[in-house]
């Protein structure tokens, strides 16, 4: 049967009455991360789809503090945040960013990777939607290959940047991806995120309905298509070393491609050599998880 | 010796990098992100022998970059936490769009700049262009001549920067001033603490007490931020006169916003910033020797532009001969070309000369400056910059 | 007033954007609706199976025990004997395996027979009496429905007891007598008045009846067997299936005979098999449908065959004769079967050089049986060998009103307690004067279940008792579920078009714009409600749509 999640009886902290789009799973995702933590936090949110979504001065759409920092410094501007509440013995408060993937990938992945050096007590939530969709849905680093965007109307000609390893490379104590169509794993992994000190990196997809080309109510169904396809694995790496697998693998690729209208260009070659990717790194994160234990 | 440690003033002989270390060691700041640059690091290095020693309570940073430097100052300072940082040259470029940031964010930063000439191509002489290119970010500046000037000016910068809610950059030039050494006296720690209140902001980042900052505004609330912004700024020159008061009254130095140095009578007027002050000092006994009514404006505080004072300090002066030692291409002098704005329309003003003398940290010693002088009293002064050796 | 205006300020926030009614964005706003399951639009009496599923997954067996004999009040009998369309409609089917709601209402009725829980009547006495001639599962159901609203209610039966084919007809190994007994006591206790042994056998017993009464329902079934054409009315050694069946089921003594031939392949002619084997005989079927054809059900076919009936399907019989010495010799040759549109209708093709003979010493027919039409003769129009009655059982004559096999090619037991069910309503409102109720919508599909959240879950095994056990001692051959078993599979339910409290569009919504309504069930939050249609689309129960909005 249905499980019933705790949800309904949560003190709100995100709030209604935000500029997001209909259905926008990027919300949806902050809403429930923002439940797990509580309002013993401070958010940092660069330039982002989640910056206008915060919303227009004097309102905003969080009941906790937010700071917006410019977009190549979220993780330097909340490291300095969380050495100032640690001065003021505020050492429960909670330090999240919430970034997208051009502010963490991109422009942000400097000071990401010397914050992450430092080991700086910080969570850090990459809100990935596989593009700049602020400013009109142009290429990160993010972007899976083939994809069609703003910058690359012929399709990506390169592969997604896989952040998690990156910050696995780190030595970061916890790095991990989760989606929000995944609810009770996601907030599983806020939760002990949350519990945890040091730099903790989750980098949850976000299916763009406008960047991407999807129905309104569609985005939960492209991201779960997205983790039973293997394009996103659901997984956690701790210490950078210990890895442990969420998901199955039980669609092809083609299925996840076959809602997106980014993707309505690409040619069975693509689709093969994507799903070639796609297998390559399961059998990699498999491998992986296998040589942790 | 530890001069905090003796509960009285004690001289000590300091570089100015070491001094400005003292006085941020003294301010209390709790959260110092910083970047190591040449010739800013004994700076970094002070204060980091200090933590290490237990005698500075503080985070210190050591971000990847001075762009990330300043970005982590900005929400600890909007935290209610007193920040520090120093810089120089290509690092304090690298923080311009924060330095914006901080202005805008009316955070209370006080920072170090060690003037350095700025690249391309790369060189590590002194030169003010680095901060002077700065000069509509917002920030306050001042400029000084010696170590002793650099702590006291870093401790009245703390004030000045939380009574109006601005950040402020000290500035001091790369080696003549940063690595020089004379005796300088350091105050006790009682001493600075009645000097400097608590800081308690009105509005701060707490989740007990929710409220953001950086959300998108309209144009009605940005012009009216700008105007707000304008306002505090109005303030400085008597806050900065006050504060410099203030720290007369406990410590016996004062040193002004403007300083007149032989100024009466004067006919001709030096009229400069840091390190070269102290050179034109001696230019202006030479010339006073010599029966020459010459005197030294010592501009102190250049932003903001002390109109009023400076209009004051030159009235019935017939030549001012402006010393650049920076260089903004098409421009010429930037203290050359701001202060024949500030005295545009004053009836009775003096011919102004500029002159380009110190760019790129090239020597300006006492009898060029006197030359100078000489060839430019009573001359026809050119609206443009000229380069002098 | 000439206070000044504040300004917001430019920098740190004081409020909260709830401000913004963003709901005046959309073009469509989510409702939660109630919507008919397909189990309910399959169901012969309309029950509203995923309500009464829900209530026993939560363990409330009473309100499903309440909840079903709304529309049905032979609970524990059809668990037994249904033919379970709903589970062919159930939308569980596209996902693992149809919910056995057959199964789960047997355990709903076997346990309130154990309870010992009543019928409960819904009024007082209403000023009406309604005649029901029948007390078969069409009478007694009408009785029931009319009783329960208060209307005064005579049945006249023409036998001895009540339940009609339900008693005489279905074996106890399938249909417990005790549990027939129990179900038929409750309606009665309700205050049916009953007059046994009363047979309305002439058109002017008929007349008189109508005369006497506010509002007539016949259901009188259909007890006249069809004749096989082959076999003349009095040949020797050929029993009716009907007349075998009710002997077996009174406990009456069977023809004598050890080798039995039933002719059929519906359920009668299978009952009629089994019973026989029960008593020790050896028996084969002929079949005209193959077995693929059969219109009895699988499991009944199955279970013939473990008790050892041996099945010659797609066979007709073409001639019995004597055999010199004992017995009979049936010739018959193989067929290609072919069903018409209607139930009745049907081709048969013989194959040529298919000829066979069987030996045997009984021959069963059990091919169907007609109403007997005559007490209604000038009073009630027929057609096609059946009173003619229309959606509601209402028949062109004013004041009657017919349903079950007098009227109806729909032989099952369900299909006659539905007959009965929507002729007592219509009498009811026809009495009070009150228009009939509009169709229900069309029930909600597979597409609208969002059935990721259901986790696969097989459906609860089906035991039997060994053949040798049920041919041994005659009892039952299906068993119950246990309690525990009886939850699980309600939880494969998946309420289609009935909200069950998951919270999933509360906690879907990006914009926070659905939440508990204080009083129970969601509100949606127009002022802030963008209309994306999340809510709508990851509802496990498709119990939510879209309505345009116009402006």
């Amino acid at each position: 049967m249905v499980e019933l999640l705790p949800a309904a009886n949560e003190e709100p902290v995100l709030c209604s009455g935000h500029a997001a789009c209909p259905g926008c799973i990027d919300a949806l995702s902050v809403r429930h991360v923002l439940a797990v933590m509580g309002p013993d936090t401070v958010a940092v949110v660069p330039p982002s789809c989640m910056a206008i979504i915060a919303g227009p001065q004097p309102y905003s759409s969080l009941t906790i503090p937010v700071y917006q920092p410019t977009l190549e410094a979220s993780a330097a501007a909340a490291s300095g945040l969380r050495r100032a509440l640690d001065t003021q013995g505020k050492h429960a408060t909670q330090v999240l960013v919430l970034a997208g993937d051009g502010g963490t990938c991109d422009i942000g992945f400097q000071c990401l990777s010397s914050a992450a050096e430092r080991n700086e007590d910080m969570l850090y939530v990459c809100l990935d939607n596989e593009g700049y969709m602020n400013t009109g849905a142009q290429k990160s680093s993010s972007t899976p290959h083939y994809a069609r965007t703003g910058s690359t109307p012929a399709g990506k000609t390169t592969r997604k940047k896989n952040l998690t390893a990156l910050m696995a490379a780190h030595g970061v104590p916890y790095a991990a991806t989760a989606t929000v169509a995944h609810l009770a794993d996601l907030r599983r992994k806020v939760a002990k995120a949350k519990s945890m000190r040091g730099m903790r990196v989750l980098t949850l997809l976000i299916p763009c309905l406008d960047g991407w080309g999807l129905r309104d109510d569609a985005g939960l169904a492209a991201a779960r298509l997205a983790v039973d396809s293997g394009a996103f694995p659901l997984y956690e790496v701790e210490d950078g070393t210990r890895v442990t697998v969420n998901s199955a693998k039980t669609r092809p690729v083609a299925d996840y491609l076959a809602l997106q209208r980014r993707y309505r260009h690409v040619a069975p070659e693509q689709v093969a050599a994507l799903q070639a990717e796609v297998d390559e790194g399961w059998e990699r994160l498999q491998r992986q998880a296998r040589e942790a234990v | 010796m530890n001069p905090a440690a003796t509960g009285g003033t004690t001289a000590v002989l300091l570089t100015g990098n070491h001094a400005v270390a003292w006085a941020a060691r003294l301010a209390r700041p709790k959260v110092v992100p910083v970047y190591p640059i040449t010739p800013q690091t004994p700076v970094l290095e002070r204060l980091t022998e200090f933590q290490a020693a237990g005698e500075f309570d503080a985070e210190i940073i050591t971000v990847e970059s001075e762009h990330s430097v300043m970005s982590a100052c900005i929400p600890a300072s909007l935290a209610g936490v007193r920040v520090f940082t120093a810089t120089a040259s290509q690092g304090l470029l690298l923080m311009h769009e924060v330095l914006h940031y901080a202005a805008g964010a009316r955070a209370p930063i006080v920072m170090a700049n060690v003037n350095r000439t700025v690249a391309s191509p790369w060189a590590f002489w002194p030169d003010q262009t680095d901060s002077l290119a700065q000069r509509d970010t917002g920030w306050v500046q001042y400029y000084v001549e010696s170590p002793q000037e650099a702590l006291d000016t870093v401790l009245q910068a703390f004030r000045v920067a939380e009574q109006l809610l601005l950040p402020v950059l000290v500035n001091l030039d790369a080696f003549y001033v940063s690595h020089s050494l004379e005796p300088v006296e350091v105050p006790p720690q009682e001493l600075v603490d009645g000097y400097l209140p608590r800081f308690e902001p009105p509005h701060r980042l707490d989740p007990a007490h929710p409220e953001s900052w950086g959300n998108v505004v309209s144009q009605d609330m940005f012009n009216r931020h700008r105007q707000a912004i304008e306002q505090a700024f109005a303030k400085v020159p008597a806050l900065a006169a006050e504060a410099d008061r203030e720290w007369a009254e406990r410590t016996g130095r004062a040193w002004g916003v403007v300083e007149r140095y032989r100024c009466d009578g004067a006919r001709t007027v030096v009229l400069t910033m840091g390190s070269m002050a102290g050179t034109a000092r001696d230019a202006v006994d030479l010339l006073r020797d010599t029966g020459q009514a010459v005197g030294l404006v010592k501009l102190r505080l250049f932003r903001p532009l002390p109109v009023a004072a400076l209009r004051a300090a030159l009235e019935g002066v017939d030549d001012v001969v402006v010393l650049d030692r920076n260089h903004s291409p098409g421009t010429g002098g930037v203290l050359h070309q701001e202060l024949r704005a500030a005295l545009y329309g004053l009836p009775g003003a003096p011919r102004v000369h500029g002159r380009l003398a110190g760019v790129g940290g090239v020597n300006v010693p006492v009898p060029a400056i006197v030359r100078w002088v000489s060839d430019a009293t009573g001359s026809e002064p050119r609206p443009e910059s000229m380069w002098v050796r | 007033m000439n206070a000044p205006m504040t300004l917001p300020p430019p920098t740190w926030t004081t409020g909260s954007t709830v401000v913004f009614k963003t709901g005046t964005w959309r073009s469509a706003l989510p409702l939660h609706r109630e919507a008919p399951s397909p189990c309910r639009e399959a169901c012969p009496v309309g029950g509203e199976v995923a309500e009464w599923i829900g209530l026993a997954r939560r363990g409330d067996l009473r309100g499903a025990f309440r909840v079903l004999t709304r529309h049905n009040p032979f609970p524990a009998v059809a668990g037994r004997v249904c033919h379970h369309p709903c589970e062919s409609a159930c939308n569980r089917s596209a996902h693992d395996e149809a919910v056995s709601i057959c199964r789960l209402e047997r355990h709903v009725g076997d346990h309130a027979l154990a309870e010992r829980w009543p019928l409960e009547a819904e009024r007082e006495e209403r000023s009406g009496h309604v005649a029901v001639v029948g007390g078969g599962p069409a009478g007694l159901s009408a009785a029931y429905q009319l009783r329960r609203r208060g209307w005064r209610v005579t049945l006249f039966e023409a036998g001895r007891r009540l339940g009609g084919l339900m008693a005489s007809g279905i074996p106890s190994y399938r249909l417990s007598r005790a549990v027939l007994d129990g179900e038929i006591e409750r309606i009665v206790a309700l205050g049916v008045e009953l007059r046994l042994n009363s047979p309305v056998a002439t058109p002017e017993a008929f007349d008189a009846l109508r005369a006497g009464h506010d509002a007539v329902f016949v259901a009188t079934g259909a007890a006249r067997p069809k004749r096989l054409p082959a076999i003349g009315a009095t040949t020797p050694g050929v029993v009716d299936g009907a007349t075998l069946l009710a002997a077996a089921n009174g406990g009456a003594p069977l023809p004598a005979g050890e080798r039995v031939v039933v002719v059929g392949g519906g359920s009668a002619a299978f009952d009629a098999a089994r019973s026989l084997r029960r008593a020790g005989r050896a028996v084969t079927m002929l079949t005209l449908e193959s077995r693929a054809q059969l219109p009895a059900q699988p499991d009944e076919v199955d279970e013939a065959i473990e008790e050892g009936v041996a099945i010659v399907d797609g066979a007709m019989l073409r001639a019995v004769h004597r055999n010199n010495g004992a017995g009979l010799r049936i010739d018959a040759c193989r067929v290609n079967f072919t069903p018409g549109r209607e139930r009745g209708r049907f081709e048969v093709q013989p194959l040529p050089g298919s000829d066979f003979a069987v030996d045997a010493d009984t021959v069963v027919v059990s091919i169907g049986q007609d109403p007997e039409l005559s007490p209604f003769a000038g009073a009630v129009e027929a057609t096609g060998g059946l009173l003619a009655a229309d959606e509601g059982q209402a028949t062109p004559t004013a004041g009657v009103w017919a349903g079950g096999d007098v009227s109806s090619l729909a032989r099952y037991v369900t299909q006659a307690v539905g007959m009965g069910e929507r002729a007592a309503l219509d009498i009811h409102r026809w009495l009070l004067g009150e228009p009939r109720p509009a169709a229900l919508p069309a029930p909600v599909p597979y597409a609208a279940i969002a059935h990721w959240y259901h986790p696969q879950a097989a459906r609860a095994a089906s035991p039997r008792r060994g053949a040798a056990d049920r041919l041994a001692d005659g009892g039952e051959v299906q068993l119950g579920l246990g309690a525990a078993e009886a939850v699980a599979e309600a939880a494969r339910c998946f309420s289609c078009g009935h909200c069950i409290a998951c919270d999933q569009c509360v906690t879907v919504c990006p914009d926070l714009a659905v939440r508990r309504a204080a009083g129970g069930g969601y509100e949606v939050l127009a002022d802030w409600c963008k209309g994306c249609g999340l809510c709508v689309h990851e509802c496990p129960t498709g119990a939510m749509a879209m309505q345009e909005e116009r402006r």
